[in-house]
């Protein structure tokens, strides 16, 4: 009761923040705007799975950009050898990252499940390695982009233009989050799921098989982040390390809306892209904007453990 | 077993102070690379005696090799100097960063430290009147002119310093505090153990030892760069190192470094593109199937052959 309406609370500050963001920034400059907008949706629906992982399974997967980096070179895999469209390559991924999050997920991932956090994060950092280094031995370094001609689409009003391939993000945003909401809510299994995440044992007491639980929230994870490397490398160029650094603002993320809050994530990539891209907008100091997420995180810590000890 | 270490400790010291006198260049610089991811991985490890798991290596070692290297060429200052000040400033960033988020631990504190080593490469990359930018600074010469056996010696030096800080870490009642705050934080606190306080040393000492790893090498190599000094190369192979060595001990790390340190020399000339994936591999299989690591599984058995 207590945790729920601190979340919601926090949802509301957090929405305010945003909006006032929004309206200024909408006024002064309009593609810091879209663009920003743009860019949080592609933040919220990586965060999400790492989310869902996180809560229920309560594993911290530092191998999560690494799982869409791997998507992204199966779909262009796919166009290169059969000529398939990385948009359409996203079913197969979604079928092929299921069973591969269930491989990982029974080859290793549920042998420290009950061990010491430092085993987990130990054992998925060494599981990104290993999975950016196979990627760097079969495909190289150097970083690949499809010729695609729909990614440059754009739509100008008045005389601001900006791109429109790039609301695929939002969508695929309100796709997975509104999924998920549903898959949590109105499924059994997401039902149990919830149950999991809260209390395993409880939930193994009342008759939940928690392990199968696991293995099917992991896998789903695996399976949508891997899907949305497809989209992904439609627009962007993918490289060997292009994962690494989306874990991280994840991360940054799932610490800014707390652990179990989806909607959050949604708010939260809102001030990350509108801050980044606000950043960007300033010739000769875009490069800065790679550090944004960094303070978010630290200002985010300090303020936590400023709460916990006024509690 | 206790009595015999520190005569045990003086006969390798002697035996690799005298490496140059009997062994070519090449050696010297396997051993040269061997005892800086010596001196990384002890740092690694000795923070983790607390419970707390650091990525920031790569960070603090280029850090220091940038602090070392910049103060070189600005002030004048002898290379050795700027590499205790190129430690020392790892040191106090490391404080600092510590400060602010020691306070929540585990997977942030992880998470933040693996960010740390990029969020150096932008600032770097991004100062380019200080920094030299992404090309990086070549420095005018190397330390002792390239002497082999000189800078040999530098780096036995380091390496020697941080089994030295590690054992009194492991023999002082430091240990004690940092095996509490493992074990049980709160448990830990009831005792009277600032715990805030001893992670925060903790991390700062750690990562100024990388910081003096990384000023070395920098001096020896004559050259800093974004991609170069922070790469992640520098958080793997310790890891590895330790984890394949065995974790909470002196021994586990050194071990570690020795083995893995030969291995990849061999490794970077059958796979030259993909050879960090056998680090990633050890760590992985050594977390799934032999977390006490070569120490702390043959150790045992070992002591218990001696003394028979």
């Amino acid at each position: 009761m207590g945790l729920g309406n601190k979340l919601k609370q926090s949802n509301y500050q957090i929405a305010i923040i945003t909006v006032i963001l929004i309206v200024v920034l909408g006024s002064w400059k309009p593609h810091v705007l879209v663009e920003g907008f743009q860019r949080a949706c592609l933040y919220a629906v990586i965060a999400l799975p790492m989310a869902l992982i996180l809560g229920i399974v309560g594993i911290i997967n530092l191998a999560h950009g690494e799982y869409m980096m791997l998507g992204a070179y199966f779909a262009y895999s796919l166009n290169v050898y059969i000529g398939m469209d990385p948009l359409v390559a996203i079913a197969p991924a979604l079928i092929a990252f299921f069973l591969i999050g269930m491989a990982s997920y029974r080859a290793i991932i549920k042998y420290v499940l009950g061990t010491p956090e430092l085993n987990q994060l130990l054992l998925t950092f060494g599981l990104a390695m290993v999975l950016e280094q196979m990627a760097n031995l079969i495909w190289t370094s150097r970083p690949i982009k499809l010729p695609l001609q729909y990614v440059s689409a754009s739509a100008t009003i008045g005389s601001f233009t900006f791109g429109t391939y790039e609301f695929i993000y939002v969508g695929a945003a309100m796709v997975v989050l509104v999924g998920l909401q549903l898959f949590l809510k109105r499924t059994s299994m997401g039902q149990a799921a919830l149950a999991v995440g809260q209390n395993p044992r409880g939930a193994k007491l009342v008759g939940i098989h928690v392990d199968r639980t696991y293995l099917f929230v992991f896998s789903l994870s695996i399976a949508l982040i891997g899907a949305l490397g497809a989209i992904f490398m439609t627009r962007h160029s993918i490289f060997p390390l292009v994962g690494a650094p989306f874990t991280m603002k994840s991360f940054c993320l799932i610490a800014m809306a707390g652990i179990g809050n989806l909607m959050g994530i949604l708010w939260c990539s809102l001030i990350l892209g509108l801050a980044e891209n606000f950043v960007l907008s300033f010739r000769g100091y875009a490069g800065w904007a790679d550090i944004l997420f960094f303070a978010l995180i630290v200002l985010v810590i300090m303020v936590r453990s400023h709460q916990r000890e006024v509690k | 077993m206790k009595k015999s270490e520190p005569l045990l400790y003086l006969i390798v010291l002697a035996v690799l102070f005298t490496l140059p006198f009997y062994m070519g260049v090449y050696v010297l610089n396997v051993m040269g690379i061997i005892l800086i991811y010596m001196a990384l991985a002890l740092s690694w490890d000795m923070l983790l005696r607390s419970g707390q798991i650091s990525f920031g290596m790569a960070g603090f070692f280029g850090v220091g090799g940038y602090a070392a290297a910049l103060l070189f060429l600005n002030t004048g200052v002898h290379p050795l100097v700027s590499i205790v000040l190129g430690g020392l400033f790892a040191g106090v960033l490391a404080w600092l960063i510590g400060s602010a988020v020691l306070q929540l631990r585990g997977m942030y504190f992880a998470i933040v430290t693996l960010a740390l080593a990029e969020i150096f490469r932008v600032i770097v990359r991004n100062l380019p009147d200080l920094t030299g930018g992404p090309e990086g600074t070549i420095l005018p010469q190397a330390i002792f002119a390239g002497n082999s056996t000189y800078t040999y010696w530098l780096v036995l030096g380091v390496a020697a310093l941080s089994v030295a800080v590690s054992d009194i870490f492991r023999n002082t009642r430091i240990h004690f505090a940092l095996t509490s705050i493992r074990n049980d934080e709160i448990v830990a606190k009831s005792s009277g153990i600032d715990v805030f306080k001893y992670l925060v040393f903790l991390f700062a000492v750690t990562s100024a030892i990388q910081g003096v790893a990384g000023g070395a090498y920098a001096h020896i190599y004559g050259f800093v760069s974004p991609e170069g000094s922070f790469s992640i190369d520098f958080t793997l192979l310790p890891i590895a190192m330790a984890l394949l060595g065995g974790m909470h001990s002196t021994w586990g790390p050194v071990v570690g470094a020795v083995v893995l340190g030969v291995v990849s020399e061999f490794l970077k000339l059958q796979i030259p593109y993909g050879h960090l994936m056998v680090y990633g591999i050890i760590i992985v299989v050594a977390i799934l199937f032999f977390p006490q690591g070569i120490v702390g599984t043959l150790g045992p058995r070992w002591k218990k052959t001696v003394s028979h």
